[in-house]
């Protein structure tokens, strides 16, 4: 089935079969491994990615069902400026450590960013219910993110 | 002749005053890779249809025979390329690590559920799921056994028939003359703890991607923790020569123990399908069979006797240790050993009797998991400092603050500690920092205010030994070039697991110790081409592992002061390489880093070396668990203030304090993150985590739904800076000892001690669920 | 690559009635809305549906809207959009505690309010509040529509009323009067969890007096339930701290607990007798 979608701000098309999850078309037909695989059932957040600016896990979500929404995963933020911010903070405080969960957490991070400028804690913990990390203890991810409220 | 002994090396650099990069929190060279997802981890590799996909066949029966494996049904499905059980394997079925107890594919028999059985190989994956439900497996039952005292007492069900009985190991300590010990204390504290599986829940499973390249190597990408075990374990099951075979690691999605154990395996798998196919084959595990399959932390059962006399002095400990090692033993001995050999906690005993068992039953196997056999049998040294002090009517940081191991003093295996013994300093400092008793007065009057919830304050000390246990050959290793543009290739078989050892610390070491500016420094990590560093477990990355990179970098960094000396016409004592400038201190005549090395290729000198250091060990005598246990100690204290809801049973973490003497602090970010991460791992241990069993034995929860590890929300945001007394080890690189496994060793005694501490009720038995607690209280 | 989905023929409708054609033509289907159940019981293959039917497009059955009498949320209402929303976060704030415990942020934008319900989970932490609102669900077919109150429309876990060719439309709550309310959810951790037990707690007080009480639990039976012999016991009572204590412990005769990996039945049993008190106490603004 064909599937037309804007892919970091990129027009794409793809044919899939319907069973296919956004996880493996982002992996496999697009080359984004920022998009990991921890659990395939929506328990980990490692696959969270943008549609239509707002965080999902990609791999509860079909590829056919993403047709005419816009997704976006971390290469396609690399030059934009809130980004920037949020992973220099991220590597500055030490808030990454085997990096497995990192581009998820970074683009949760970055969602609640665009719809707040100053989250509180409470906002941020909010937000990041979903994203496990079993590194870093999410001290120095909060660390990381409180010291960039504007 | 420059000097090149690696103890003068050592020394030398032991004495530094001052440093240039070591002890900074140097920002980690793969951060901004890994958080614009360009840093490669392991299914990143994997290329569909052009490589083999590779599904495990596990058993769904915890103790049988297998009769027949019938899969000729799944070979007729067009992708399929084969099926693979015990009897392919070219060259030995057999992967135990400290018993040649464990096959790679189940043998004749299955000891638990969830054993891998058979290897399928698929062009596609849908091929290979289907596959897996067409294989006919025929077992004829036994009856399992899954309660670790039954096994120990059953002669008539034996899960190893070889081994002629269920108790795979056993362990002992006989120090002194007990009886008398227990004679002379006045005050006699007697319990039996409970702890259980950890799953190590990394986020990233397990997977390998092995490659048969155009020589006749198999290259393989693999997320073991140490890649020349992984190379000798493909070795010995492919039967081919282990220069044959290349390990090469990627990043690691967290590993904790876990890849060290099942890694080898892993990479083993992929190798053999690779070698029967001639084709790339790429095997990773699901979420669910990851925790059905690979080993997990001890679940153990301890009996602990201790005896002070009036004076709050320790005279006597004996204790049972029974460790349930599943259906094979794995690391099962090595870890029973080391909780033997630190069953006395930080402290000094003059008299000790220890038995340890490792006990098969038919569950999943036991493992290595940060902190490996220590903080299960920390918890109950912990447990009854606390009651001991309790009956002694004194404060739990008095008694141990009279107990405390210090220089000059023996351990509970008679090894004499002459320095880097920092434990007591650092439990007085952190005591006085984070005004210990004025916080617990406080908390008392809080309890008495507060009906519902009740608060408490706890502590645990810990000891963790640094290397390989006894005198098993511990060594360190490494390779270092630098390229004629003054660029330096760092090789080493450590791996980056998010620990971040080859991208931060080996880089500032190498940099101290050539004086090349950091950014020149760049570490190819966790491959076969270096040499055998050892593994990257035991907290022995830095600690041991790095040695190796100081000895190789102060190799060239001799032959490098000599060269500049002639240069610049001094004497070499009065070279000074700093950040890439090359200059004598009196004259101040100076040249740059690049024409320095320029000037080493022009002028012969060679500006590449290994690092190899051998630790040296003592002995160790088996029959009564005496002698040179190992070669160094870390220390750990971390307190935490606990509030219990009891209504409901629910334990919040409120706040942490740790401390540390793990000797010189060579990135004090990176310490911090291991300390909150182990923090945050502990709480998950003692408040949430939980492995199920049905009733054959297998896991219920295999899954992040109903296996619980900690959120954002779960774990305390309000962990103090650390204290740390920087205890210095004379082998350890600038004089580090490890640190990886330490904050998570205590946190079960400390989380435990400070429940006990809020309902004035002692805690034997782990997991705290809410459930647990209730019980605890009466309320259910 | 850790699971492989059936296959299934992909059908996405773009209004309404064609939905309510398809689902009475085809067989062996199912709705796919948030897909934050189905998807993963198609993986573990507890249903290998040949035909979805992606209901996704019909943004008619998005929308929390209020009139005089009712507020009305479609089905396809995202979770996210619920407790984003002013309306409920004033009208019907239990619903809104509900949905703001549940699962995690990237869940909440894709699951619905719709799939929550006619997943018929024992677990459904949307149940509770709109139990205790008397919530009625309107469901269409090709044939028209009904009404079904919510007390009727679980049957057992994962069964409802609805028919084969039934589709939910809409959630329809009476505008309660003036209440005082709790909600709890207890998991086993503090956040994105399925709960052990979640409880829902409605009053109504005049003069000290306990008007009305209504209390729903889930996890604690085949379905979610009602706590109705509490409500009896409290109904026409004087709020005190006694009688609460009593009514609680009445509660074990509406429920009918089992031990599984997330809990035993004994402390759900507990469990439900204590926050029934404790949220009896938030509710009626006393304290414990
Ligand atoms: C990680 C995770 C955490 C979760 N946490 C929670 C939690 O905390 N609390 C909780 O209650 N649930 C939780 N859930 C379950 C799930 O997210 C919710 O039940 C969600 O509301 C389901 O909605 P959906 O739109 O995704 O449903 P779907 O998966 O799309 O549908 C569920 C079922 O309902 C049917 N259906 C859907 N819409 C209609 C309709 N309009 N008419 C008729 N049938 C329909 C479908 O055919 C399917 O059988 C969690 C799930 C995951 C994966
Ligand atoms: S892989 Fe999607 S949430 Fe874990
Ligand atoms: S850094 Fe490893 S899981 Fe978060």
């Amino acid at each position: 089935m064909k599937v037309r979608f804007i892919l970091n701000n990129r027009e794409v098309e793809v044919d899939v079969d319907p069973r296919e999850i956004l996880l493996d078309t982002l992996r496999y037909r697009f080359g984004l491994k920022s998009v990991k695989r921890g659990c395939e059932r929506g328990e980990c957040g490692t696959c969270t990615v943008l549609i239509n600016d707002k965080p999902v896990y990609s791999c509860m979500v079909l590829t056919v069902q993403v047709e005419g929404q816009r997704i976006t995963t971390v290469e396609g933020l690399v030059n934009d400026d809130l980004f920037k911010k949020i992973i220099v903070s991220f590597a500055e405080k030490g808030a990454i450590q085997c990096g497995f969960c990192t581009p998820g957490f970074i683009l949760t991070a970055y969602a609640l960013y665009r719809i707040k400028d100053k989250p509180s804690i409470e906002d941020i913990l909010k937000a990041l219910e979903g994203n496990l990390c079993r590194c870093t203890g999410y001290k120095k991810i909060v660390d990381a993110l409180t010291s960039i409220r504007s | 002749m420059s000097i090149e002994d690696p103890y003068e090396l050592l020394s030398k650099w032991f004495e530094a005053k001052e440093y240039l990069v070591v002890g900074k929190s140097v920002t980690r060279s793969d951060s901004i890779e890994k958080a614009i997802g360009k840093a490669r981890f392991l299914e990143d590799y994997y290329e569909p249809g052009r490589m083999l996909f590779v599904k495990q066949l596990l058993s769904t029966e915890p103790h049988a025979i297998i009769e027949s494996i019938d899969y000729s049904d799944a070979l007729k499905l067009t992708n399929i390329v084969g099926v693979f059980t015990a009897k392919n394997i070219p060259g030995i079925n057999n992967v135990g690590y400290a018993l040649p107890d464990q096959p790679l594919l189940a043998e004749g028999k299955v000891r638990y559920h969830g054993e891998p059985i058979a290897l399928i190989a698929s062009w596609d994956i849908d091929d290979a799921f289907k596959a897996l439900e067409m294989i006919r497996v025929k077992y004829k039952r036994l009856t399992p056994i899954y309660d670790p005292l039954e096994a120990m007492e059953r002669k008539d069900i034996l899960i190893h028939d070889e081994q002629g009985s269920n108790i795979a190991f056993t362990t002992k300590v006989r120090k002194g003359d007990i009886e008398r010990g227990f004679s002379e204390s006045s005050t006699i504290v007697k319990n039996t703890y409970k702890t259980h599986h950890q799953e190590h829940a990394y986020l990233e499973t397990e997977a390998a991607l092995a490659i048969p390249d155009i020589q006749g190597r198999i290259n393989i990408i693999s997320c073991a923790q140490y890649p020349h075990l992984a190379q000798r374990i493909v070795s010995k099951v492919l039967g081919i020569p282990a220069s044959n075979i290349r390990i090469i690691t990627p990043y690691i999605g967290g590993a904790f123990g876990g890849k060290d154990d099942e890694g080898p395996l892993v990479a083993a798998k992929a190798a053999l399908v690779a070698y029967l196919t001639g084709k790339p084959a790429f095997l990773i595990y699901s979420r669910e069979e990851s925790i059905r399959i690979h080993p997990k932390r001890e679940a153990t059962i301890i009996e602990y006797t201790s005896g002070v006399d009036d004076n709050g002095y320790l005279k006597a400990i004996k204790v049972k240790i029974i460790h349930d090692t599943g259906a094979y033993t794995n690391r099962g001995p090595y870890i029973l050993w080391r909780a033997t050999m630190h069953s006395s906690g930080p402290y000094y005993v003059p008299n000790a009797w220890v038995d340890g068992y490792c006990v098969y039953t038919n569950k999943v196997p036991q493992g290595s998991f940060r902190g490996f056999g220590n903080p299960s049998i920390q918890f109950a040294v912990e447990s009854q400092m606390d009651e001991l002090a309790k009956k002694l009517g004194i404060d739990p940081i008095e008694l141990r603050l009279k107990n405390l191991l210090r220089p000059g003093m023996d351990t509970i295996t008679g090894q004499k500690l002459d320095h880097s013994v920092g434990v007591a300093d650092l439990v007085d400092k952190l005591a006085r920092k984070m005004e210990w008793s004025k916080v617990r007065r406080e908390l008392e009057d809080w309890n008495k205010r507060s009906n519902r919830y009740k608060r408490g304050l706890g502590i645990g000390v810990a000891w963790h030994g640094i290397s390989t246990s006894r005198g098993v050959p511990d060594w360190s290793n490494a390779y270092i070039k630098i390229e004629r543009d003054g660029s330096v290739n760092v090789y080493t078989g450590i791996v980056e697991i998010g620990q971040g050892t080859p991208t931060t610390s080996y880089r500032q070491i190498v940099a101290e110790a050539l004086g090349a500016p950091l950014e020149y420094i760049n570490v190819v990590f966790g491959t076969t081409d270096a040499p055998d560093t050892g593994a990257t477990h035991a907290s022995r990355g830095t600690s041991i592992g790095a040695i190796g990179v100081l000895v190789a970098a102060a190799k060239i960094r001799e032959r490098l002061n000599r060269l500049a000396s002639d240069i610049l016409k001094t004497n070499p004592e009065n070279i000074v390489i700093r950040n890439g400038r090359v200059f004598d201190k009196i004259s101040n005549r100076e040249i740059r880093w690049e024409e320095l090395i320029q000037e080493a290729y022009n002028r012969g000198v060679e500006v590449s070396a290994t690092g190899y250091f051998y630790l040296p060990k003592g002995k160790f005598d088996d029959k009564i668990g005496q002698g040179f246990a190992y070669p160094a100690y870390s220390f750990v204290a971390v307190a935490v203030l606990v509030e219990i809801d009891t209504w409901t049973g629910k334990v919040r973490v409120l706040k942490a304090w740790p401390g540390l003497a793990a000797g010189k602090i060579i990135n004090p970010t990176q310490v911090e993150g291991q300390i909150e991460g182990a923090i945050a791992q502990g709480i998950g241990y003692v408040l949430y985590e939980k492995l199920e069993f049905g009733s054959k034995g297998e896991i219920l929860n295999a899954d992040l739904t109903d296996y619980v590890i900690p959120t954002i929300q779960d774990v305390t945001l309000d962990v103090e800076k650390p204290v740390y007394v920087e205890d210095k080890y004379k082998y350890g690189p600038f004089g580090a000892k490890g640190v990886g496994e330490m904050a998570f060793i205590p946190l079960p005694a400390a989380i435990a001690n400070a429940v006990s501490h809020a309902l004035n009720k002692r805690v034997t038995t782990l997991p705290l669920t809410p459930e647990n607690v209730l019980k605890l209280i009466g309320g259910l | 690559m850790f699971y492989v989905l059936p296959r299934f023929n992909y059908y996405r409708p773009n209004s309404l009635d064609e939905v309510l054609k398809l689902i009475n033509e085809l067989e062996n289907y199912k709705i796919l809305a948030g897909g934050t159940d189905l998807l993963i019981d198609m993986r573990i293959k507890r249903y290998t549906p040949r035909n979805i039917v992606d209901i996704n497009r019909i943004n008619e059955l998005q929308y929390i809207r209020e009139d005089n009498e009712y507020i009305r949320i479609g089905s396809l209402t995202r979770l996210q959009d619920i407790i984003e929303s002013n309306i409920i976060r004033e009208k019907l704030p239990l619903l809104y505690n509900a949905v703001y415990n549940m699962a995690s942020w990237q869940i909440r934008n894709r699951a619905t309010i719709g799939g929550n319900l006619c997943n018929a989970s024992p677990a459904a932490d949307t149940a509770p509040p709109l139990m205790v609102y008397n919530a009625k669900l309107v469901v269409s077919s090709i044939n028209g529509s009904r009404e079904i109150s919510i007390l009727d429309f679980f049957k057992g876990p994962r069964e409802t009323d609805l028919r084969n060719n039934e589709l939910l439309v809409e959630i329809k709550i009476p505008k309660p009067h003036i209440h005082g309310y709790s909600y709890r959810k207890i998991g086993r951790r503090n956040a994105f969890t399925l709960s052990i037990v979640a409880i829902a707690t409605y009053v109504e007080i005049e003069n000290n007096i306990f008007r009305d009480v209504r209390i729903a639990l889930n996890s604690v039976a085949p379905k979610p339930v009602r706590a109705w012999s509490v409500e009896e016991y409290l109904k026409n009572k004087r709020i005190d701290r006694e009688e609460i204590y009593k009514a609680s412990e009445l509660v074990v005769k509406d429920i009918s607990p089992i031990s599984d990996v997330r809990a035993s039945a004994d402390y759900r049993r507990k469990l439900s007798i204590i926050l029934i008190r404790e949220t009896l106490f938030e509710a009626s603004k006393i304290t414990g």
